[in-house]
């Protein structure tokens, strides 16, 4: 257990509790940051990275194949931009997980909770916020901008930090980033009469604030400082200001990642890791999903192929540019991309009514296809992080229905992001309220091809 | 002396040597050895339902026959092979000479090692002929005084069934309840820190435990202390002089004041009472005080909001909002009316009927299986942790399976019918003999409080009466002890045992005869709980500065100085509000409401401040819900969140009303510091203020503000960086 005294300050008091009561060993591999693109509701795998075109009409949908930059690896014709960098990201195409519903499903990818019944509120925090607390534990960090951003957050009514509290939530950015007046709330005052008032009262309240000399010795009120000073700095410092602005961006950039929320989004989320941050989320939901405003795509919400023809060409565009430039500017090495959702899609087709009109979907009543939620096989995307890309890990059957090679779960998704954070998955453990230990992965093994 | 210690060391030796030639047997020999190099860890081969690697063992090895059977059983017998017992898997993989996930846990031809081939080759017993049980173990020393940054060799004796006894200091572990204090290496070398105190190491051999409690001592002078007002003085200045830890001095009038009234009515003085108090001369004026503020219904709201809490009144659903708001009610009018804490906990674990008939039946509402119903009761009302034995035999506790299922059996005939509102069941008590299956036995299980003997229940009583009973009963080792020890931690922020609702024998006191002094207190009061928090806020301890003085900066559990609490959630929020003259809005609920009182968990969802801030959700039956812990987003909403601004610039609210004031700025700065601080502002501090809100100011054009608005701007900044001080965060 070593903590140095800037790390203490960086500390919040329970969790100095919390960190005696603890087994975590000290990692020892290479720290990194990890983007995770999260597709609320989950990507029709078969519809995308893990096309079946030989599959019967019952299951294929309308899409062609197109050849990929990997030989051997096609995808389907929603995907030409993520086709021309195959060589760039690896999938795991033998995803699979338990849960059916969103709420246990997102929640077991999340944090490893082997229930399946969807509960309201999750029992154990997420990876995020276990990576920004055993982050913070270390302490020593000197950047003013909060350690785990979420642009915007993924699933927030599904994740959370759970016991460890709300300290290690996520900051959101809920405004949309490509709006031209985007403004992060409590982020560099723009107003300069704001920003003078505020320097005003914190003068007034450093000469009239003389109580912590009498009392600092658990570090509680030194913690609470050095918030204070990060809370200031970051309304005040322009730098932290500058993390946020895209502004800053060159108009090829922005237009290469899409001029458009999740395009903008995704270059906030890489602007931010530029910046020192090492958790960073997205959420790709919204109007531009369709509808509903999320990739759950039964017949009821949405027609799916047009679901798909509606949002895909944005998804396509904004992945790959993030993939493209976390290589061009040698992020590669420190910086792993992860894109999935809580499950795919169901292989075989189904038909319902529409219960509204909308994006890529018909009139009220109108019969129209659609697919459900399918946790028994499913596809993820890795990038950068030092890893071997270019592969494909496991195999889903030829509906892609269940998986036939390397199954890889949940909680091997977990070890596998663990490991990239240099955190022992093996080791550490938690205490709950309750005071009982409890790992951060219950059964996994973090995937060999994923962390070369 | 040292005679004296040679013989039974002699012996000692001679038993052992006797041993090492004894046949070895599983139970005996081995276990040890597994548990000692962590294979049945539960990050090991004891996790949870898999183990690793399809092999599995129990937790920290309380199941020797389900061991025994993986080990030399399963895996078609090659974990051991006993023509050469060298190759055994269980030995290759221990000494990683096979590739071992979990790495080298043993080194080859150490002790351990040897005892393990050679077992194998003896052809692995389990156990031999009249083989001895172990009975107890014996730490020494027990109870020593060490010096700061100084070692202590432990050793640890095992005492068989026969009489024998065995040095198995090498296969015991050893852990200190605190590690800020004392660390314990796994041979039992226990090293002292900086910090003077009380300090217990656990060690646990074979199923049993035993503690060794260490004094560590500061040695300062203690010549100067201040008199013993009741008993707690009387103990707690008995402990520093112990150690040698030399108590601050008693607060000022000001800082008791705002102290007494947050901790006992969640609030701050009105301005009025902290004057009226300062102008009072008399002696008395402090346990008057306390008296006036336990009479008030703000000490109900207070601690009804404390309770609420833990009893989960949760709004899970819109339609709970007439049931929680009953529970909430009903339990505020109990702390009102005083209500003996053992009839209170009575009314709730043994209610029947419905919820608008009887409001403790919400309990049963929230919390529906049985084995929640048991742990909760136990973590609540006796500090005692039982999730644990619920699946296995508590890893540091004597407590086991079946103690778990004989109190679970309390509950067991609980009756529930659907009533007419979703969700509401009527409880009553369901015919029958009381008893609850034991998970593994399957043996079926009478009621019986925790170390007592099982009890015949007839079919017509409700078990759950025979629980309360047990529970009030005036020598139950937990109840009193549980409830005096949640209060005193939520005076003096840290419990005399951590956490404060994990009581056990390895997890002792800092300060033993406190703590029995304030149960029988407790219980001779005939659980009075205003009597309790009383004979607290009375003592002088509770009145010591938060101020430390040469020496007792260092400590952090003597009680030698208050340890300044950060103010709740909902704490904060009225303080900002009573400070500002501003109101926060709570739906369904009348204007002027108070953070303090609100009834049930639906507020933290709506309210950002409050969550932020860390109020529970009601979740949980732990204290550690409500997370009191500083975070960047709670030193942002302070700083510059929508609903701190509307208080600061709220119409009609003070910063407003002191820039009109036609009395001199002066006056405004006065008022705004009894408000907070309940204290006249010091020259300097005055000065400060005086000259602040008197500066001219600019707009962004760098024109000049005119007067008015620049003087109630000034007041705004002026209460911004008031209640931004740390002196207003914090109760001190």
């Amino acid at each position: 257990m070593q903590i140095g005294l800037t790390g203490m300050a960086t500390l919040s008091w329970p969790g100095l509790l919390k960190l005696r009561a603890e087994n975590a060993s000290s990692p020892k591999s290479e720290r990194k940051s990890i983007i995770m693109v999260w597709l609320p509701g989950g990507l029709s795998h078969v519809d995308t990275y893990d096309p079946k075109p030989d599959a019967s009409s019952e299951y294929r949908g309308p899409f062609k194949t197109i050849k990929t930059k990997v030989s051997g690896t096609i995808f389907t014709e929603l995907l030409p931009m993520n086709a021309k960098i195959a060589d760039k990201f690896t999938l795991v195409r033998s995803m699979n997980q338990t849960a059916g519903g969103h709420p246990a499903g997102t929640m077991q990818m999340f944090s490893g909770d082997p229930d399946t019944r969807d509960k309201p509120k999750p029992r154990f925090p997420d990876w995020m916020s276990v990576a920004h607390y055993l982050r913070s534990k270390e302490g020593g960090r000197d950047n003013p901008l909060p350690n785990y951003i979420g642009v915007p957050a993924a699933s927030p009514e599904y994740s959370s930090a759970a016991y460890l509290g709300d300290a290690y939530a996520p900051f959101a950015v809920s405004d949309d980033p490509n709006r031209p007046n985007f403004q992060v709330p409590n982020i560099g005052l723009t107003d300069t009469s704001e920003a003078r008032r505020l320097s005003d009262r914190l003068a007034l309240r450093r000469s009239l604030d003389t109580l912590e000399r009498a009392f600092d010795l658990e570090g509680e009120l030194g913690a609470l400082d050095e918030f204070e000073a990060q809370a200031a700095t970051l309304l005040t410092n322009p730098k932290t200001r500058d993390a946020f602005d895209l502004s800053k961006e060159d108009a090829a950039t922005r237009d290469r990642y899409g001029r458009n929320r999740w395009g903008q989004q995704l270059l906030l989320a890489r602007r931010l890791v530029e910046a020192g941050v090492e958790i960073v989320t997205s959420n790709l939901n919204g109007p531009l999903c369709g509808r509903v405003q999320n990739w759950d795509d039964h017949a009821v919400n949405h027609h799916q192929f047009e679901a798909l023809r509606f949002r895909m060409p944005t998804y396509d565009r904004c992945v790959s540019a993030l993939i493209e430039d976390i290589y061009s500017r040698g992020l590669d090495k420190k910086v792993l991309v992860i894109v999935t959702g809580e499950f795919g899609r169901t292989p075989k087709i189904s038909f319902d009514r529409s219960t509204g009109p909308g994006d890529a979907s018909g009139p009220t009543g109108t019969l129209q296809p659609g697919r459900d939620h399918w946790p028994r096989a499913f596809t993820s995307l890795w990038a950068g992080g030092g890893i071997q890309t270019g592969g494909v890990i496991g195999a889903s059957d030829k509906r892609g229905e269940d998986v036939v090679e390397r199954p890889c779960n949940a909680n091997d998704f977990l070890a596998t992001i663990y490991h990239h954070l240099g955190i022992d998955y093996t080791k550490t453990t938690i205490n709950d309220l309750n005071g009982r230990p409890v790992h951060i992965v219950a059964n996994g093994r973090a995937i060999p091809e994923l962390v070369s | 002396m040292s005679r004296f210690l040679l013989i039974p060391c002699v012996w000692l030796l001679l038993c052992l040597r006797l041993h090492a030639e004894d046949p070895l047997s599983f139970v005996r020999d081995i276990q040890p050895i597994l548990t000692k190099s962590g294979c049945n860890a539960g990050a090991c081969h004891a996790k949870a339902i898999t183990g690793q690697r399809g092999f599995r063992l129990s937790v920290l090895g309380f199941e020797p026959e389900e061991d025994y059977e993986a080990i030399v059983k399963q895996c078609k017998g090659r974990r051991v092979f006993p023509p050469a017992p060298e190759e055994s898997l269980i030995v290759t993989k221990a000494t990683a000479i096979l590739p071992h996930t979990g790495g080298k846990k043993l080194e080859p031809d150490s002790e351990m090692y040897q005892t393990l081939v050679r077992w194998i080759a003896e052809g692995t017993p389990y156990t031999q002929p009249d083989e001895p049980t172990l009975v107890q173990i014996v730490t020494e020393p027990s109870r020593i005084s060490m010096k700061p940054n100084s070692d202590l060799q432990l050793k640890v004796t095992a005492r068989y069934s026969d009489g024998s006894l065995r040095d198995v200091t090498k296969l015991a572990l050893f852990e200190a309840n605190d590690s800020a204090m004392a660390s314990a290496s796994e041979n039992g070398l226990v090293k002292s820190l900086d910090l003077p105190g009380n300090v217990a190491v656990m060690i646990r051999y074979g199923g049993q435990v035993s503690v060794c409690s260490i004094t560590i001592p500061l040695g300062a002078p203690t010549d100067q202390m201040p008199p013993e007002k009741n008993f707690i003085d009387q103990h707690v200045f008995a402990n520093l002089k112990q150690i040698g830890i030399p108590p601050s001095t008693i607060c000022d009038d000001s800082t008791f004041l705002r102290r007494v009234s947050l901790d006992i009515a969640g609030r701050l003085p009105t301005i009025d009472e902290t004057k009226a108090f300062l102008a009072d001369k008399s002696s008395e004026k402090r346990d008057r005080a306390v008296e006036q503020i336990l009479h008030s219904p703000d000490y109900a709201d207070y601690f009804a909001n404390k309770w609420t809490a833990l009893l989960k009144n949760q709004r899970a659903d819109a339609a709970d909002i007439t049931a929680n708001f009953a529970f909430h009610a009903w339990m505020r009018d109990n702390l009102l009316a005083n209500t003996p804490y053992d009839q209170l906990v009575r009314e709730i674990l043994a209610s029947t009927g419905t919820i608008v008939s009887n409001p403790p039946v919400a309990w049963f509402k929230r919390v529906k299986e049985s084995t929640t119903q048991v742990e909760d009761v136990a973590q609540l009302f006796l500090g005692v942790r039982m999730q644990c034995a619920q699946c296995h035999h508590h890893p540091f506790e004597r407590w086991t399976q079946a103690e778990y299922y004989h109190l679970a059996a309390f509950f067991s005939q609980i009756g529930r019918k659907a009533t007419t509102v979703a969700g509401e069941d009527l409880i009553y008590h369901k015919r029958g003999i009381a008893q609850t299956e034991h998970r593994k036995t399957r043996v079926m299980l009478k009621p019986a409080g925790l170390g007592e003997p099982p009890l015949d229940i007839a079919p017509d009583d409700d078990p759950r009466l025979a629980l309360a009973d047990w529970m009030s009963k005036k020598d139950n080792p937990f109840f009193a002890k549980a409830l005096v020890n949640r209060y005193w931690k939520h005076f003096f922020k840290r419990g005399l045992i951590e956490p404060e609702d994990d009581l056990r024998d390895t997890n002792p006191p800092t300060n033993p005869e406190l703590l029995d002094a304030l149960a029988k207190h407790f219980i001779d009061s005939d659980y009075d709980l205003k009597s309790i928090v009383r004979v607290i806020a009375q003592s002088h301890t509770y009145q010591f500065s938060a101020v430390p003085n040469e020496h007792n900066a260092i400590d952090r559990q003597a009680f030698s100085h208050f340890y300044p609490k950060r103010l709740t959630a909902e704490e904060l929020l009225d303080s900002i509000d009573m400070t500002t003259a501003s109101k926060t809005d709570f739906a369904d609920l009348p204007p002027g409401t108070r953070a303090i009182s609100l009834p049930d968990n639906s507020y933290t969802k709506a309210s950002p401040f409050l969550k932020v801030f860390g109020r529970p959700d009601n979740a949980s039956v732990c204290e550690c819900e409500r997370v009191q812990s500083a975070s960047l987003a709670q030193s942002l909403h302070l700083m510059n969140a929508a609903d701190v601004k509307a208080k600061l610039t709220a119409n009609n609210g003070r910063a407003e009303r002191l820039s009109k004031a036609e009395a001199p700025t002066v006056e405004g700065i006065r008022e705004v510091y009894l408000a907070a601080f309940s204290r006249e502002p010091t020259e300097e501090e005055r000065r400060i203020a005086e000259e602040f809100i008197g500066r001219p100011r600019i707009d962004a054009q760098d024109k000049p503000i005119e007067a008015a608005l620049a003087k109630r701007m000034a007041f705004e900044d002026f209460l911004w960086a008031i209640v931004n001080t740390k002196e207003f965060l914090f109760n001190h």
